[in-house]
């Protein structure tokens, strides 16, 4: 092969490579395979040439979007993390990805994307900043939708409503799921010993965003912090794979808030600030004497006191 | 139900026995019953034969309507109606019937996750030969789905579901495939499975639901039940199941009559 392959994905934010699951998946398992790709980070997904993300662009088989397909292409082209995997870890692999999206998956949808505190607060909010300008007005509300669509399909349910009912359930399946992946790892490095493999992967890119992005109503990541051995699964994947966005997290915090306006780059910004001010509310004031508005508050009692003495001189007369 | 009510309700299932006239009510078993339902009541009746609770099967027409989650097979005990075998596994617990307290926690943790695969797996693929193969969903899906309905309502309901379930499958990203590929993942799930059954659980009682009625139903392409003969362990496995649970030929069909070559090898 020439060129590398393309992957597009997410951008990321809160010391995340990327803020979405199947793209931090699919990140996490180039890295493990050592597959060289060329990544574009990108907040567009109308740029990705399958108008999805993550994205793999191939030269035989034209782009693919889902991750376990982008995976089995990685795999033929020799990038394999599973190669030392026994026929029993194989089956095991599979069995915890389909733990993973049957229990975890829809109640870290419902928690990003269905509740409304933290998608108003949160989700809503790092999209609509992100996305560029005439998309971030529709894009976060219609891919809320396709969210809620995929939960309702993935839950079997067509009518369902989002409501208290539901939130209990999802969330009782993603503990106990949380709970039985960490009795699975015990106190391993990785799932299958010391080298990490697909469902590595996989684990890595549903628990992540839980672990690193601060939502409002955090029940799924108060119960995953108990777990100290799952968030340390996490948290080493990060430092060892993914170190630059790592260290890019303590150095990012503060841009991050000072990104928001253009302005804040200004090094006399206070300063300007009250200059200006006092130079709108001088030039107000010249205006106002000018035309006579105040000074005719402070004439008119004297030109009043001498009408009234001239009109008493002349009654005097 | 709120979190207190459902304690209630659970210490009240430990507080009752299992009654004596405990049912379980499924599809009509000749006539319309599918591959998929027919698999999953099946689990349940041997997951409750392997805990040695009896249980009666009753089979009605509006099934799937009577389930509290629209699925069956559902279980009616005492004054309480149970679906799923998830539910039913949970409920069973509660009352003191349960096959996996031997287990340690990293082999609990396989087992939920292998029958998550089950159910993943084994029911889509199911749920796609039924609906989405375009020559079983009309000549057996269809017509046996919609049997006690009479005209209109009877294309009107096969309709729908089918329409549901190929909504369904086109979002998991199974719309565009083909029988052979679904046969493919089927066959990667067999030499998979192979692997697991450690005592008798809730797992092996899933498995056996699945593949049992997978190799003993007939359907316009055989190619799927061709695909698990393949794996001896697996026929052998089945074999012992229906020995060890349905002595008294409680299923309507034996295994042997479909597998003959089975027979010398045990």
């Amino acid at each position: 092969m020439a060129a590398p392959l393309e992957l597009y994905c997410w951008r990321g934010d809160w010391g995340l490579p990327s803020i979405d699951t199947e793209c931090l998946t699919v990140l996490a398992y180039s890295k493990f395979a050592g597959a060289p790709l060329k990544i574009h980070k990108i907040t567009n997904p109308w740029k990705s040439p399958t108008g999805t993300l993550p994205a793999l662009k191939t030269r035989e088989e034209g782009s693919i979007s889902k991750p376990s397909n982008i995976i089995i292409h990685l795999r033929k082209q020799k990038y394999n993390a599973d190669y030392d995997l026994s026929a029993k870890e194989g089956a095991d692999t599979l069995a915890f990805v389909s733990l993973l999206e049957e229990k975890l998956l829809p109640a870290l949808i419902y928690t990003q994307w269905v509740d409304s505190k933290n998608y108003v607060d949160v989700t809503r909010s790092w999209y609509a900043e992100n996305i560029s300008f005439p998309l971030n007005f529709f894009l976060p509300n219609r891919m809320q939708n396709q969210q809620l669509e995929k939960l309702r399909l993935v839950r079997g349910d067509p009518m369902l409503e989002p409501g208290e009912q539901l939130e209990k359930e999802l969330y009782r399946d993603a503990l106990e799921c949380m709970t039985l992946l960490s009795q699975r790892l015990g106190s391993h490095k990785f799932f299958f010993g010391d080298f990490p493999s697909s469902l590595d992967a996989y684990v890595f890119g549903h628990l992540a965003p839980l672990l690193k992005i601060k939502l409002p109503n955090g029940k799924l990541q108060q119960h995953l912090n108990s777990l100290d051995n799952l968030r340390n699964f996490c948290s080493n994947i990060l430092l060892l794979y993914f170190p630059s966005t790592g260290q890019d997290n303590s150095s990012h915090k503060t841009p991050t808030h000072a990104d928001g306006s253009d302005f804040d780059s200004e090094p006399h910004l206070r300063r300007n600030q009250i200059l200006s001010a006092l130079f709108a509310f001088g030039a107000m004031l010249g205006y106002a004497i000018l035309t006579g508005i105040v000074s005719i508050e402070r004439v008119q009692p004297q030109r009043a006191l001498q009408a009234r003495k001239r009109a008493d001189d002349e009654e005097a007369d | 139900m709120s979190l207190a009510a459902e304690a209630f309700v659970s210490q009240m299932a430990a507080a009752e026995p299992w009654p004596e006239n405990a049912t379980l009510y499924q599809p009509l078993k000749e006539d319309q019953i599918l591959l998929s339902d027919c698999a999953s009541s099946l689990a349940v009746q041997t997951y409750l034969r392997m805990c040695g609770l009896p249980v009666q099967v009753a089979c009605r027409a509006n099934a799937e309507y009577m389930s509290p989650s629209g699925k069956v097979p559902f279980v009616h005990v005492g004054n309480q109606v149970v679906s799923e075998l998830g539910p039913i596994v949970q409920f069973t617990k509660a009352k003191g019937h349960s096959l996996s307290d031997g287990l340690d926690d990293v082999q609990r943790a396989e087992m939920k996750a292998y029958m998550e695969l089950v159910n993943n797996m084994l029911l889509t693929a199911e749920l796609y030969i039924q609906w989405c193969d375009d020559a079983t969903a009309s000549e057996i899906s269809r017509p046996r789905y919609s049997s006690p309905y009479s005209w209109p309502l009877n294309h009107i309901l096969a309709y729908q579901k089918q329409w549901e379930v190929r909504r369904k499958m086109n979002a998991i990203g199974w719309g565009g495939k083909t029988l052979e590929q679904v046969c493919r993942i089927r066959s990667a799930f067999a030499t998979s499975s192979a692997q697991f059954f450690f005592q008798p659980t809730e797992l092996d009682a899933l498995v056996f639901g699945h593949l049992f009625t997978i190799l003993t139903t007939r359907l316009t392409s055989t190619e799927l039940a061709e695909r698990i003969k393949s794996y001896s362990n697996l026929l052998s496995f089945c074999r012992r199941i229906e020995q060890s649970y349905f002595e008294d030929k409680i299923l309507s069909v034996s295994l042997s009559l479909f597998i003959p070559s089975l027979i010398p090898s045990l």
